[in-house]
C-alpha cells in the first residue's frame, strides 16, 4: 500500500530546504548543526536588524563605491568591518591589493589604517599581481583561523566569474571557528550577479565638524543593495574608531556650510589661482 | 680544439693564418670564453648528482669531493664510470681521474694516459702515479716549468726525492704542491654551493614526468628529512628541491619560511605552490633523481597539537603566510611598520611578514589620536606618488577652494590645516625640497581627500603647486 501524499506545505518546505543546502547558505537564524547563526553586530540597530543581527560570519560580502570617487569611503567602511570583527573575536586581518588597485587608488596607508582603529601589528598586507591572484590567495585565506577578516580588492571585475565568487563564499564557510568574514572591495559598482549575502554601496557623505570645527568623524551614506536574508535600505552612519562602533549619524545634506568658522569670519582673503 | 685538429700536427699557440695554410679546409670558431664557462657550469650542475660538494676548476674542469658517497655508486670505478658516462651521453669527451687529493687527480686527469677509461688511482698510490708525469701537471707557471727544464728537471721523478732543503730554497712553491698532490698538505677545494644541512634523495628507476609524482616523491623525501630534524630538534627554515633530468640539466626550486617547519605534508605544499607559478621546469623525458636538502635549520622544540588552539592558529598563520610568500615573493606579503620620520612617503615601511616585524607605535601618539569626534589625521590610502591637481586657494597660505582632480572639479566644504611639513633638506646637497603643507578637505559630496601645497608661496616659489596625496576613509 503506498505511502499517504505528504501535505502541501510539507512539500515546499523540503523544496525550500533543499534548494537552501544546494545554495550553501542555511535558512536565516540557523547555523550548523542548528545553533544560532554566528553574526556580527555592527551597533547600529537599523542596519543590524535588516541584516538578521547582523553581519553574517562565514560567508562573503561586497562592499562597492557608488561611485570611483568614493572609493576612499568604501575602503573606510570595509576596513570598520574588519576592525570590529578583529575586536569581536580576535585574530588578524588580510587584506589583498592587486597592483593595479594600488596604483589607481593608492596603497593602503599604515598611520591610517591605525588611527581608523586597525592596529598595524594585526595586519597583513599581501600585494599581488593580478586580480586572478587576489581570488586565490582570498580562498587560501579564508579557511585560517587565525584570521578574522579577509579583505579583497578587486579593481579589474573580469577575473570574477561566478564559479570563482563561488568557490570564495564556500571558503569563507569553511574558515575553523565562528566562521570566517570574506570582505570584497570592488572598485567599481556593478549589478552583475554574486553568491554573496550582502552587496553594500558607499557614498561619502558631509561629516559632522569636531569639537574644535575641524573634521569630525567619517560619515557614510551606506546603501544595502543586496541582502539574502533580509530587507535592504539606506541608512546615515558615522564610523567611531575608538569604540568600534557605527553611529547613525544625523543628516547634514541640508546644513549650511560653516561659514562661521573662526578663519573665515575675518574678511576673505584674496582668491589667487596657483598651480 | 680539438682532437682531431691535435692529430694534424696543429698546436695551442699557433696563429690561424699558420693554420690555415697547412689545412686549408680547417673550421675556425672565434673563442667565447663565457659559453665555454656556461658550459662548464652545465657539467658541474650534472655533476651534482654524484656530490654536493662540487667545485668549479675554470677554465676546463670540474673537481668533484666524493668522500663517502663513492658506495652509493658501487664502488670507486663504478663512479668514474658514471661520470664518464654521464659526459659522453652529452657530446663531450671527458678525461676523468679520482684519486686521493685534488693536485693528484688534477695532474692525472690532464697528464696520464690519453684514453677514453677513467684513470682511478688506489688509495695512497698518488706516488707511483705522478712519478711519470711531467712538471706541468703539478699547476706549476709555464715559465716555472721552463726554468725547471733548464736544469734538466721535467718530470715528478726528477723532483720528487731530491733533498727538500734545497729545493725549497731555489724552486719556491715547488714543494707546496707535490705535498698537496702527494697527500702530505691538506687542501680542501672550494665547493660551488654552501653545503646544505641536511639532505635526503631519492634516485627513481624510471624517470617521472608527472608534477603530481614529483611532488609526492618531493613528500616522501621530506617524511625522510622530517624524521632527521625532529631527532635533532629542528626545523627548516629554507628547502631546496633539485631535479636531475635524464639529460643531465637540474631544476632547483627553493622555498623560504617564516618559521621553522617539518611537517612534511606543508613543505610538500609550499613546493606545490612554487611550482604552480614559477618558470616552468621542463620534464623533457623525466627526472631521475630528486634531491630535497634544507639549506638552513634553526632549533624548534617538539609541537605538541590539540591542547592549545591559539598555538595551532598562530602555526596556521606561519602556514599561509609562507604559501603566500612562496607565490607571490615573500616582498609582497607584508606587515606595515612604523618608522622613525614626518615624511609622508616613508613614515611606515613594509616588511616581509615572514620575518615577524613587531611594529611599535609610541604610546603617546596613540593617546592623541583616540580623542573622541576627530576625525583620523592621516588618509587611508596614499597615492604611490602625489598626482597634481589644479586648485583655487587663498594666497599666501590658505585651504584650496577648489580644485580639479582627475577632470573633476571639486567645491570644498571644510578644510583644516595647513600642517606643515619640509622634506628633509638635511639630506641632499643642492637645493633643499620645497616645503609642503598638507589639508585635510571635505568637498560639498563629503569625499575626503589629503592636498598639499608644494613650495611656500613669495619665499620659496612664486606660483606653489598643488598635490593630491591621499584618500580618507
Amino acid at each position: 500500500m503506498a505511502e499517504p501524499p505528504p501535505a502541501p506545505g510539507e512539500v515546499l518546505r523540503a523544496l525550500r530546504q533543499r534548494v537552501a543546502a544546494l545554495e550553501a547558505h542555511r535558512p536565516l537564524g540557523t547555523g550548523p548543526l542548528g545553533t544560532a547563526e554566528a553574526a556580527l553586530p555592527l551597533g547600529a540597530p537599523a542596519l543590524d536588524r535588516s541584516l538578521g543581527g547582523g553581519l553574517a560570519l562565514g560567508a562573503l560580502h561586497e562592499v562597492a563605491p557608488a561611485t570611483a570617487l568614493h572609493l576612499g569611503a568604501a575602503a573606510g567602511f570595509v576596513l570598520a568591518l574588519a576592525a570590529r570583527a578583529m575586536r569581536a573575536g580576535g585574530g588578524e586581518v588580510l587584506w589583498i591589493q592587486p597592483d593595479l588597485a594600488g596604483r589607481e587608488a593608492g596603497r593602503l596607508y599604515g598611520p591610517g589604517l591605525d588611527l581608523a582603529g586597525l592596529p598595524l601589528a594585526r595586519v597583513i598586507d599581501l600585494r599581488v599581481p593580478h586580480e586572478r591572484d587576489a581570488a586565490w590567495a582570498m580562498e587560501e585565506a579564508l579557511p585560517c583561523r587565525a584570521l578574522a577578516a579577509v579583505v579583497g580588492e578587486f579593481f579589474d571585475d573580469r577575473a570574477l566569474d561566478l564559479t570563482t565568487l563561488r568557490r570564495l563564499s564556500l571558503a569563507a564557510a569553511r574558515h575553523g571557528r565562528a566562521g570566517g568574514l570574506g570582505l570584497m572591495l570592488r572598485h567599481h559598482a556593478g549589478a552583475a550577479a554574486s553568491p554573496a549575502v550582502t552587496r553594500f554601496e558607499i557614498a561619502a557623505a558631509p561629516g559632522p565638524r569636531d569639537p574644535f570645527g575641524g573634521l569630525g568623524r567619517p560619515t557614510v551614506h551606506v546603501s544595502l543593495v543586496r541582502n539574502r536574508r533580509g530587507p535592504t535600505g539606506c541608512w546615515l552612519l558615522s564610523w567611531n574608531h575608538h569604540e568600534h562602533v557605527f553611529l547613525a549619524a544625523p543628516s547634514l545634506a541640508l546644513a549650511p556650510t560653516a561659514l562661521d568658522r573662526p578663519h573665515r569670519a575675518s574678511p576673505p582673503a584674496p582668491l589667487g589661482r596657483t598651480g | 680544439m680539438n682532437d682531431v685538429a691535435a692529430g694534424l700536427g696543429l698546436a695551442v699557440g699557433a696563429t690561424i693564418a699558420d693554420a690555415r695554410a697547412r689545412h686549408p679546409d680547417l673550421a675556425v670558431e672565434p673563442h667565447d670564453p663565457a659559453a665555454d664557462h656556461a658550459l662548464l657550469v652545465a657539467v658541474a650542475d650534472a655533476c651534482d648528482r654524484f656530490t654536493p660538494l662540487v667545485a668549479l676548476d675554470p677554465p676546463d674542469g670540474v673537481m668533484l669531493d666524493i668522500t663517502g658517497c663513492a658506495h652509493l655508486f658501487g664502488g670507486e670505478a663504478a663512479l668514474a664510470r658514471g661520470v664518464a658516462g654521464l659526459a659522453a651521453t652529452r657530446g663531450l669527451s671527458a678525461r676523468v681521474a679520482l684519486a686521493d687529493t685534488p693536485g693528484c687527480a688534477f695532474a692525472v686527469a690532464r697528464h696520464g694516459r690519453a684514453g677514453g677509461a677513467p684513470l682511478v688511482v688506489p688509495p695512497g698510490g698518488q706516488r707511483e702515479a705522478l712519478l711519470r708525469l711531467p712538471l706541468a701537471a703539478l699547476r706549476l707557471a709555464p715559465e716555472r716549468v721552463a726554468a725547471l727544464a733548464a736544469v734538466g728537471l721535467t718530470h715528478v721523478a726528477d723532483v720528487i726525492d731530491l733533498p727538500r732543503a734545497s729545493v725549497a730554497a731555489r724552486f719556491d712553491g715547488l714543494l707546496d704542491r707535490l705535498d698537496a698532490a702527494l697527500g702530505h698538505l691538506h687542501t680542501p677545494i672550494t665547493p660551488r654551493r654552501p653545503m646544505p644541512d641536511l639532505m635526503t634523495e631519492q634516485s627513481l628507476a624510471e624517470p617521472v614526468m608527472l608534477e603530481r609524482d614529483v611532488l609526492s616523491t618531493i613528500e616522501r623525501l621530506a617524511g625522510r628529512l622530517a624524521r632527521v630534524l625532529e631527532n635533532r630538534g629542528e626545523g627548516a627554515r629554507k628547502l631546496e628541491a633539485a631535479l636531475f633530468r635524464t639529460d643531465g640539466r637540474v631544476f632547483r626550486i627553493a622555498v623560504g619560511t617564516g618559521a621553522p617547519v617539518r611537517d612534511p605534508e606543508r613543505i610538500a605544499r609550499l613546493f606545490a605552490d612554487r611550482l604552480a607559478v614559477g618558470e616552468p621546469c621542463d620534464p623533457g623525458f623525466g627526472y631521475d633523481l630528486v634531491r630535497l636538502s634544507a639549506l638552513a635549520t634553526e632549533p624548534a622544540g617538539p609541537v605538541q597539537t590539540g591542547l592549545d588552539a591559539n598555538a595551532a592558529d598562530t602555526v596556521a598563520l606561519d602556514h599561509l603566510i609562507d604559501r603566500l610568500g612562496v607565490r607571490f615573493g615573500a616582498r609582497r606579503v607584508t606587515r606595515q611598520v612604523p618608522q622613525d620620520t614626518h615624511v609622508p612617503e616613508s613614515c611606515c615601511a613594509a616588511l616581509p611578514a615572514q620575518a615577524r616585524p613587531r611594529p611599535v607605535l609610541p604610546a603617546a601618539a596613540e593617546a592623541e589620536f583616540l580623542v573622541d569626534g576627530l576625525g583620523p589625521e592621516r588618509p587611508l590610502r596614499l597615492l604611490e606618488r602625489p598626482e597634481p591637481v589644479e586648485a583655487v586657494a587663498e594666497v599666501p597660505d590658505g585651504p584650496p577652494v577648489r580644485f580639479r582632480w582627475r577632470r573633476v572639479l571639486h567645491e570644498v566644504a571644510a578644510a583644516e590645516g595647513p600642517e606643515r611639513l619640509a622634506l628633509p633638506w638635511w639630506c641632499t646637497a643642492d637645493a633643499p625640497p620645497p616645503t609642503r603643507d598638507y589639508f585635510r578637505v571635505e568637498t560639498r559630496l563629503g569625499v575626503r581627500l589629503w592636498l598639499f601645497r608644494e613650495g611656500l608661496y613669495g619665499r620659496e616659489t612664486p606660483r606653489p603647486r598643488w598635490f593630491l596625496h591621499g584618500l580618507f576613509g
